[in-house]
């Protein structure tokens, strides 16, 4: 038996997230009416996130001793960074919400809470290193992320986006229960590193229709992850939703399950499959599944998000396009692949945050999204214009942004795994960014070289808009130049890896 | 030891002089005594709930200041069968547009998840149908057939009023099933045990040592336990499933015959089981003062036999007087609107009951279990309840000499008033 | 005791009841009394659980499924208009190819099954002893993470399902309705 008090530091940020939730929770409900109230559920809502992120530091490594957790999630650097990363997209989340007037104030201690569950939720799937737990993290984002979609009462695009967001969610963690339920026959154990040295030793032997059954139970898994990170086959939801969703929530929901869902992919992956499987040992060839997948992700998203009027569901199609890249290094799976993956994660949060901040922005002094808003942005302000056109570059990858170094490690790492096959995953990564640039460069432009209309006048930013643009803003500029301490931090969290 | 497993393997042993551990066919054995144990708790709803019908009307007539059924019989003692045999030569009437299937079937699934109750119910030291590991969880898993009975009624009736009835008999069962089961939770933390028989072994004999004088905390479980429970059986002041100003008589309208006795049948039997379960888990069971269970146990012959009937009486006993409280509670309250209904359960009963549990545990965790505050509180329940006893009985009292009075002065003799007239 | 021959018979009475009500569900034209054939299913499984001897799960299936999962199936369907006019099952995957992908999925199940389990009876003891304490064990030490993330995931999602279910009541002082996008 471990000593339990010593295992309790295993889960010390859960622990103060949880705590915080039920502070914010009697603070909800004790503050009534207060005009302070929205106010005092940020601030302790966020000093919660901030208290988890310090929280993680005090989580011993793995190789410290057990722990009464180890079975069910991983302490290791890899899950510690995932965790700290998602626990800062829902930091963002809260303060952007306070930003928002699309979350009414006295729900705001409700959408503060949620989003404090969601974060707890990622870091439970990024840690996962168990079945159950992975299933029950992947529910834990899923259900609190329907309710925030839905969270505009009254507003018909929103209820229709949670709704189809409930029910695509539904069927893909209905297929993903299959998977893990045939995964469970075959191995007879939820451990991942068991259901690992499980799937090497039925590889090793001759095929059998236990193979199929592997193949079978991977591909249904993956429908959980696919619609988690929203690849193809399963990104429907995500235009709608995005475009349903408050904005400070499409925003987070663009980032924080995204990584999160990346995490858990990358997990299951090279716990399950081991670490580079060469090709297609023993038949199934899931590298080449998740480089097609990748290649077809990027492809969509991008297409899609060519004649996009409505800025959001552009972000939203983009979205799915950064997850195709993304998917292309998980395909690799190599150590260089993961900490491309693990570089790209951080710097997507500031850009992409940062660039549903403007929508945020452009929507709170005109009430639209539409690309006709963004008219003559640049006179009208000129802030705004800048710090947007340097969020929307640096996704597309131009440097010297942050964007940049993000895809040039990853396609670095595409192009070391040396096969054919991803060298042309590889190209077909670089023609989607180029095609990316059509439709980021388009918002650019009609910011800038567009007249604005009849009645259009100045948007106002006020002064947190323009503190938070600016706290995004500069760590774009600046890790697009100077990425090295991020990059050894990565290098020391993905070492640590199982 | 299980009565019926002792009275089966004396079946094999017996008749057939045969080893019951080796003979091949012990089985069939057990099959039959299962079967006559089946027959025998249904026989006693049957009379239960026969007589009952009779005695709740007449002490429906006497809280009204009416006389009651008294034609059939000696003080009307045989309405009861009267009545059954009237709807049992009743036509089976089918509405031409009801869902035939589902009306059809809807009856018996009803009485089939109360009559699944009895199986775990403990009627006496070994009178048990089967003393199952998880009996509190399974009576109040079973008792959820009949929610699905109730809407298949209301659905399959084809009929506005039988269908308001149905869904909010449905959603009356759902809400009250929280706080019922989170005062037996208390109960089950101090028993350390799902089992019926279990709990009540968990308690004594005698008064002190039920689980509803433990604590304060059990005290207040048994309260909401048993509000839940007139709940749960759809009794007033909660019956507004079969509210008959308002939507007739709910689920059950359009119902005739036979298939509307089931559902009176299982209205009885559920009284009952809400009674004996209170009196299983709260008021010491068939529990006989003075004598431990293995002293019943270890008995023979008579004696045995003796013993089990003894401990099955104080348990129809208990049972019965609670099931006479609901009755009076029955006659006595205005119904309860829909709203108060829910806000009775879920801002008042849920909560209080999670708290009671919550109480429990930290008594079970403090106080260590025959210490000084253990007595002490032990004692201020009894007192709290024999003070509740004792107001009870003297309004009672203070109720039959008004009437006496009256009677006088009405009719100028003094009122002849036989016991079996009731309260 | 010779109960082998009563396990059997059971057994198949069970998964009879169990295949009964799903293909009821799978089948019937009305979504009504495929939510109530949904009871056969539950009840069947709940008893090849008992059968198993897994006396906690086999009550805890009753409970939640038929207590709770069904019970609100019935009255979100109750309470649907024109519940009556959905006519077709499933109209949208024809009867051959549901039939095949039916036989894949079964054949796959059978394969992992019998590699996992092996083709054998369960049940060797007249007595099986409870799982009850077992399970509580579990709960409360191997599975002790999930257990408590259940309660935050129960707390969030009640706490949102208040949120949503009442602003039903307040309806109009909703979010804005501008910018909606020509799709």
């Amino acid at each position: 038996m471990t000593n339990m008090g010593a295992s309790l530091f295993a889960i010390l940020p859960e622990l103060v997230l949880t705590g915080a939730i039920l502070v914010v929770i009697l603070a909800d409900l004790l503050l009534k009416a207060r005009p302070g109230r929205p106010t005092a559920v940020a601030v302790l809502s966020c000093l919660g996130l901030v208290g988890s992120v310090a929280a993680i530091a005090a989580v011993p490594g793995p190789g410290a001793g057990t722990s009464a957790f180890g079975v069910m999630i991983a302490t290791d650097g890899f899950a510690l960074f995932f965790k700290g990363l998602v626990y800062f997209a829902a930091f963002f989340g809260v303060i952007l919400g306070l930003m928002s007037s699309e979350i009414r104030r006295e729900q705001y201690g409700e959408y503060a809470i949620l989003l404090l569950c969601l974060a707890m939720g990622m870091g439970l799937l990024a840690a996962a290193r168990n079945l159950l737990m992975l299933y029950l993290g992947l529910e834990m984002v899923s259900l609190p992320s329907y309710i925030l979609t839905g969270f505009r009462r009254g507003d018909r695009r929103s209820s229709e986006a949670a709704v189809k967001y409930v029910i695509i969610g539904a069927a893909s963690s209905g297929l993903m229960l299959y998977g893990f339920s045939l995964l469970y026959g075959l191995f007879g154990t939820l451990d991942l590193t068991r259901i690992g040295m499980g799937i090497t030793r039925l590889l090793a032997g001759p095929p059998t229709g236990e193979h199929l059954a592997l193949a079978v139970a991977t591909l249904l898994s993956l429908a959980g992850f696919a619609y988690k990170i929203a690849a193809v086959p399963f990104h429907m939801w995500c235009p709608d939703v995005y475009e349903g969703a408050p904005t400070p929530f499409t925003a987070f929901l663009s980032v924080g399950p995204k990584a999160a869902g990346m995490a858990a992919l990358l997990r299951f992956f090279l716990t399950a499959f081991g670490a580079p499987v060469a090709g297609a040992v023993g038949g199934f060839p899931w590298q080449v599944l998740l480089g097609i997948l990748a290649m077809v992700t990027m492809t969509v998203g991008n297409f899609a998000a060519l004649n996009q009027e409505n800025v959001k569901r552009m972000l939203a199609y983009s979205s799915i396009a950064h997850a195709g890249y993304m998917m292309m290094a998980v395909a690799v799976g190599s150590g260089d692949a993961v900490r491309s993956v693990m570089l790209y994660l951080p710097i997507y949060l500031l850009m992409n945050t940062g660039a549903f901040l403007a929508v945020m922005a452009v929507r709170e002094r005109t009430g639209s999204e539409l690309l006709t808003a963004y008219r003559g942005l640049g006179s009208r302000s000129p802030y705004l214009a800048i710090t947007l056109t340097v969020f929307l570059f640096s996704l597309t990858g131009i440097p010297p942004f942050a964007g940049f170094i993000g895809k040039f490690y990853l396609f670095a790492a595409v192009l070391k795994a040396g096969s054919p096959f991803f060298n042309v995953v590889a190209v077909v990564g670089v023609l989607n960014s180029v095609i990316a640039l059509y439709y980021y460069a388009r918002l650019v432009r009609t910011a800038f070289f567009e007249k604005a209309g009849e009645g259009e006048g100045a948007v106002a930013l006020t002064e947190p808009s323009r503190v938070m643009l600016t706290v995004l803003a500069v760590p774009t500029l600046i890790l697009g130049i100077y990425w090295g301490p991020l990059a050894s931090l990565i290098e020391r969290s993905a070492g640590m890896m199982r | 030891m299980n009565i019926m497993h002792y009275l089966a393997d004396l079946l094999v042993r017996s008749l057939f002089k045969a080893d019951p551990a080796t003979w091949p066919y012990t089985w069939i054995a057990y099959a039959v005594v299962i079967g006559v144990g089946a027959l025998l708790a249904f026989a006693f709803v049957a009379i239960f709930a026969g007589p009952v019908t009779w005695i709740e009307r007449r002490i429906a007539g006497r809280i009204q200041s009416r006389i009651g059924p008294n034609r059939n019989g000696p003080q009307g003692c045989l309405q009861w069968l009267a009545d059954g045999i009237k709807c049992w030569l009743k036509e089976d009437l089918v509405p031409a547009t009801a869902d035939k299937p589902l009306y059809l079937a809807a009856p018996y699934l009803v009485f089939t998840g109360m009559f699944g109750a009895f199986v775990v119910l403990p009627f006496g030291a070994h009178v048990i149908a089967a003393d199952l590991n998880v009996g509190l969880l399974y009576i109040l898993a079973v008792t959820s057939l009949v929610v699905v009975g109730l809407l298949m009624a209301g659905w399959g009736s084809n009929s506005k009023w039988a269908l308001f009835g149905g869904v909010r008999s449905a959603a009356q069962l759902v809400s009250y099933e929280v706080p019922s089961a989170f005062s037996l939770m208390a109960v089950v933390l101090m028993a350390g045990t799902l089992s019926t028989q279990g709990i009540v072994g968990a308690q004594g004999g005698w008064p002190w040592q039920w689980f509803v004088f433990r604590n304060p905390f059990l005290f207040a479980a048994f309260i909401m336990y048993f509000i839940s429970a007139i709940a749960e059986g759809n009794r007033t002041p909660f019956d507004l499933p079969e509210a008959e100003s308002e939507i007739i008589a709910g689920y059950n309208i359009e119902y005739s015959g036979m298939r509307f006795l089931f559902f009176l049948f299982a209205e009885w039997a559920n009284m009952w089981i809400m009674a004996a379960v209170a009196t299983l888990a709260f008021l010491g069971g068939w529990q006989i003062p003075g004598i431990s269970p293995e002293r019943i146990a270890e008995a023979k012959g008579w004696t045995f036999v003796g013993w089990q009937a003894l401990s099955f009486a104080i348990f129809v006993f208990k049972g019965t007087c609670l099931v006479f409280t609901i009755i009076q509670i029955r006659w006595t309250l205005p119904r309860l609107r829909v709203d108060q209904l829910m806000i009775t359960c879920w801002k008042y009963l849920v909560p209080l009951s999670m708290g009671s549990a919550t109480g429990v545990l930290l008594l079970m965790a403090l106080v260590r279990e025959g210490g000084i505050v253990d007595w002490v509180m032990r004692g201020a329940m009894l007192l709290v309840g024999l003070l509740v006893a004792g107001a009870y009985i003297r309004k009672v009292r203070a109720t039959f000499m008004a009437d006496r009075d009256n009677y006088k002065k009405m009719e100028g003799r003094d009122l002849w008033y036989p016991p079996y007239r009731l309260p | 005791m010779n109960g082998s021959i009563v396990q059997v018979v059971l057994f198949y009475l069970l998964a009879a009841l169990a295949l009964t009500g799903a293909c009821l569900v799978a089948f019937s034209r009305s979504i009504v009394h495929s939510a109530f054939a949904l009871l056969g299913t539950f009840v069947g499984v709940a008893g090849l659980y008992a059968l198993l001897a897994a006396d906690l799960v086999a009550i805890v299936q009753v409970m939640v499924y038929v207590g709770g999962v069904l019970i609100l199936i019935l009255f979100a369907v109750m309470l649907t208009a024109r519940v009556d006019e959905g006519k077709e099952s499933n109209p949208t995957v024809g009867k051959i190819p549901g039939l095949l992908a039916m036989l894949a999925m079964a054949g796959l199940l059978v394969v992992t099954a019998v590699k996992a389990f092996g083709p054998r009876t369960v049940i060797s003891e007249a007595n099986p002893p409870s799982t009850v304490s077992p399970i509580g064990n579990l709960l409360l030490s191997k599975y002790v993470l999930p257990f408590e993330a259940i309660s935050v995931l129960l707390l969030a999602v009640l706490l949102g399902a208040v949120t949503i279910a009442s602003g039903r009541m307040r309806k109009g002082a909703g979010g804005k309705q501008e910018g909606e996008a020509p799709r």
